[in-house]
């Protein structure tokens, strides 16, 4: 997602988009890395049915669809510690569910 | 719904009833739903979510979905055969708004 072709205050849909976080664990120093993740807004509804529990909800989260492992080395690690830090990255972002196995689903 | 942009709307449609299968007593009703665009990401966990999830969860997706935040009750008629008439309560959407995704947990 190009930032400056795009405006993402009315963006639709889900796409892969630069992220940068701090990888750290411990007995390493941490570092700063910029990396392929996922961002957009997802067609989303709940609409009143029938029978309990009366609402049916359509949620589908912007999220990876296909991801590469990528494996970093930590710097200043202590002697007795792996310095590998493996952290996923997007190839491809799509509305789907948030499956709870792979994924800290978590809400704003 | 292409002319929806971000945020989370009332969004008609329309609802048919029937009272049993083989639709003695019928209605239809115009019920509002919530439909919309809320924001969602993904990104790596970080290291306490990795250690928390036994290294499971390499993934945080923080999102808000369109939800139904405030329902009302609507009188509808059915019309039976003959003259005779029914009345049911069904449920609308009254507010809607960007808020907690209901999982769906494999």
């Amino acid at each position: 997602l190009k930032a400056s072709s795009i405006n993402l205050r009315t963006f639709i849909g889900c796409a892969v988009r630069e992220f940068t976080f701090l990888a750290r664990k411990p007995g390493c120093k941490g570092m700063r890395l910029t990396t392929d993740a996922c961002w957009g807004r997802c067609e989303t509804w709940e609409k009143p049915v029938l029978d309990p529990p009366y609402i049916d909800a359509h949620h589908r989260v912007c999220t990876y669809n296909e991801t590469k492992l990528v494996t970093v080395k930590l710097p200043n690690c202590a002697a007795a510690v792996d310095p590998s830090y493996t952290y996923p990255m997007a190839i491809r972002c799509d509305c789907g569910v948030c499956s709870t196995g792979t994924t800290e689903c978590e809400t704003i | 719904y292409e002319t929806i942009g971000p945020g989370c709307h009332l969004h008609p449609f329309d609802v048919t009833i029937k009272s049993d299968r083989r639709g003695t007593c019928r209605g239809s009703h115009v019920v509002q739903a919530c439909v919309g665009y809320c924001e969602s990401s993904a990104f790596p966990s970080k290291y306490s979510v990795l250690l928390a999830s036994s290294f499971k969860h390499n993934i945080t997706s923080v999102s808000q979905c369109c939800t139904i935040s405030k329902m009302q009750k609507i009188k509808v008629r059915l019309h039976c055969r003959a003259v005779r008439h029914e009345e049911i309560e069904i449920f609308t959407a009254k507010s809607c708004q960007c808020d907690m995704c209901r999982l769906s947990r494999y």
